[in-house]
């Protein structure tokens, strides 16, 4: 036993080695409720929508999780309900001037390794480099600009108000991704209980019934 | 009125007799530990996946343009589609966890051991059917995993003698992973399971022929066998409730954990995905796959991991009874096996470096090793360990179940036909 013990601590040691030189991402608290989710779509309208799309995502489930009526009506202007959020950016226009096409949002924070947080310390991640580049710590390649303004943000205040916004619009694209999360945590629970109550009185009848063997 | 009806069913179809033989009356031994329950739960899984697949058929569709966006409409628009998409994907994972500790049961207790060797093959051909069925239907969902998964599998096929390229051609009925690929698996993910469920059968009827092993190793007197209904019956379902525990805490509230993020981004067969990833199941065969550096050679060795159980029947020599329990040099190899599997998971997960290589060669060397080396030690165990003498309370057990047995011979339970 004690050997098995030391293998695995050698094992251990070993491991920091291959964790490899990735970009420690920030931990944040996702904040689920509705407040966050609908100031999240705001800023995610008025910002990102302009490029990305969110093609799995209909005007009609903004309505669905609770958004304003009159904000929904706004942004999807003469669009019907059952609309999906596409993109309002021409697929040539934007080859040309980024030289891709920027990703649909629908399913982000579940698409990439580290999921609400990596989306988070990209939105964050931006830099001005010594040659006065904007640059990103998560995503060097990415092509897509400094929307949220964060590195050209100097005083405490400003920089923290906008990573409130951002964490708004990952709240956003959380709830945008799985949409029926609340619902299945809530049915989860019942679910649990029950299961709980179930299993008990499983045993009880299993001990019960064994009880009628004789030793 | 339901005694004539049943009177009625009884003088066509032998009803009440196969109740009686099967599970009233079924002699079970009576010191079955809950390792024991796991056989119980694989079916049920098995039967969770048929009918959450069923539905999910129901609103899928098998064509490259539509499959992805299909699978975002069952999570958002079908009624409850989520819960049945994720009921499906965690059930996978139940599956191989259920069948891979019913397994490791097998081998801590040496169950494989005669009179259960058809048990034992009949078990390993539902494990090739249970990994063909899971990694048909990894493509469906095409996300980059599910194409660049089955690029990379369908690939080894090259490593086949003289029609290598044919038969790569063959399974993807395209050069590269494409609609004919796709539909075809389709197609075969959703027969293999009726497969499977004939081969279950063929294992429950040898499991009724040659009855359950128990964790003492010998064959226990009539007066030790007690009836499955309503003993295991009960003891079974208190099992799947702990199993139903665990199971929907995943569906519930951790379904994303088991689904790797690239297969959240739609299959480009432009862009490879830095680090090509199997499911969990499949780590510790991948890992040996990759741990030899020639293509042909590396499909061998992976193929030979999962088949060498075939073998367990023949490599261990040893007749003391009750398996690893009640010998100590077997259950030193069980446990190094056991860690030497969770090695190679590992393994297979990270992206190769240098020094994980050399790791997860010789967790494969460790692998081969434990194998090629358990006929020798098995009989020198059983040397020692008759030399030794067993613990007395085995003596004890053993001398006392013979005896029964040649008293009441009547009653022994192999064969027992009433």
């Amino acid at each position: 036993m004690n050997k098995l013990i030391a293998i695995w601590m050698l094992f251990g040691l070993a491991l920091p080695a291959w964790a490899g030189d990735e970009v420690k991402l920030e931990d944040i608290k996702l904040d689920t409720s509705m407040a966050a989710v609908e100031r999240g779509a705001d800023t995610l309208m008025n910002v990102c929508h302009g490029c990305h799309s969110l093609k799995y995502v209909r005007y009609r489930d903004l309505l669905t999780a609770g958004i304003d009526k009159k904000k929904v009506d706004t942004w999807r202007g003469d669009q019907a309900l059952d609309t999906a959020m596409t993109g309002l950016l021409p697929d040539d226009t934007a080859m040309q001037m980024y030289g891709k096409i920027p990703p649909d949002l629908s399913l982000m924070t579940k698409a990439r390794e580290g999921g609400t947080n990596y989306v988070y310390s990209y939105l964050i991640g931006y830099y001005i480099t010594a040659e006065g580049a904007a640059s990103n710590h998560v995503f060097p390649a990415t092509r897509m600009p400094d929307m949220l303004g964060i590195s050209g943000a100097t005083d405490a205040a400003q920089r923290s108000e906008i990573q409130h916004k951002a964490q708004d619009v990952v709240s956003f694209l959380a709830w945008a991704s799985d949409p029926h999360e609340e619902e299945r945590r809530r049915l989860g629970f019942y679910v649990i209980a029950y299961l709980f109550v179930l299993t008990a009185l499983l045993y009880v009848v299993k001990k019960q019934i064994w009880s009628r063997l004789k030793k | 009125m339901s005694n004539k009806i049943i009177q009625w069913i009884d003088h066509r179809f032998p009803l009440t007799s196969f109740v009686k033989h099967e599970l009233t009356a079924y002699p079970t031994p009576r010191n079955l530990s809950y390792w024991w329950n796991f056989g119980f739960l694989a079916g049920f899984v098995l039967v969770l996946q048929v009918v959450t697949g069923i539905f999910l058929a129901m609103h899928y569709k098998a064509d490259i343009a539509m499959s992805f966006d299909s699978i975002q409409h069952i999570m958002r628009d079908v009624n409850y589609g989520w819960l049945l998409r994720f009921m499906h994907s965690t059930g996978a994972s139940a599956f191989f966890l259920v069948i891979y500790i019913h397994m490791s049961r097998t081998l801590y207790y040496g169950s494989y051991r005669a009179p259960r060797e058809l048990m034992w093959w009949t078990g390993q051909g539902l494990l090739l059917l249970l990994m063909a069925t899971a990694f048909m239907g990894y493509l469906l969902p095409w996300g980059q995993m599910s194409y660049w998964g089955a690029t990379v599998i369908t690939n080894l096929f090259r490593a086949t003698p003289f029609i290598g390229d044919q038969v790569v051609v063959w399974l993807r009925g395209d050069y590269t992973v494409g609609d004919a690929t796709l539909t075809r698996f389709f197609a075969l993910h959703y027969l293999f399971p009726f497969l499977i469920i004939g081969g279950v059968m063929v294992h429950l009827v040898a499991l009724h022929t040659v009855k359950s092993s128990n964790p003492s190793g010998i064959d226990l007197a009539d007066k030790d066998n007690i009836p499955f209904h309503p003993y295991f019956t009960s003891k079974d379902f208190y099992g799947l409730g702990i199993f139903l525990i665990v199971y929907c805490t995943f569906v519930f509230f951790f379904p994303n954990s088991l689904i790797e993020p690239a297969n959240n981004i739609p299959a480009n067969p432009m862009q490879t995905p830095n680090h090509i990833v199997p499911e969990w199941y499949f780590l510790p065969f991948y890992a040996i796959l990759r741990s030899v550096p020639n293509l042909v050679g590396g499909v061998v060795a992976m193929g030979l991991s999962v088949m060498v159980f075939s073998f367990m029947p023949y490599l261990d020599r040893s007749q003391i009874p009750g398996g690893a329990h009640f010998r100590p040099w077997y259950r030193v190899m069980f446990y190094l096996f056991v860690v030497d599997m969770l090695v190679l998971g590992y393994i297979g997960y990270i992206p190769p470096t240098d020094s994980s290589i050399i790791v997860g060669q010789a967790a494969t060397l460790v692998y081969f090793t434990l194998f090629i080396l358990l006929p020798y030690i098995s009989r020198r165990e059983e040397q020692w360990l008759i030399r030794r003498g067993l613990p007395p309370e085995v003596q004890a057990l053993i001398v006392s179940e013979t005896r029964e047995i040649s008293k009441y011979p009547k009653r022994r339970r192999r064969g027992d036909t009433t």
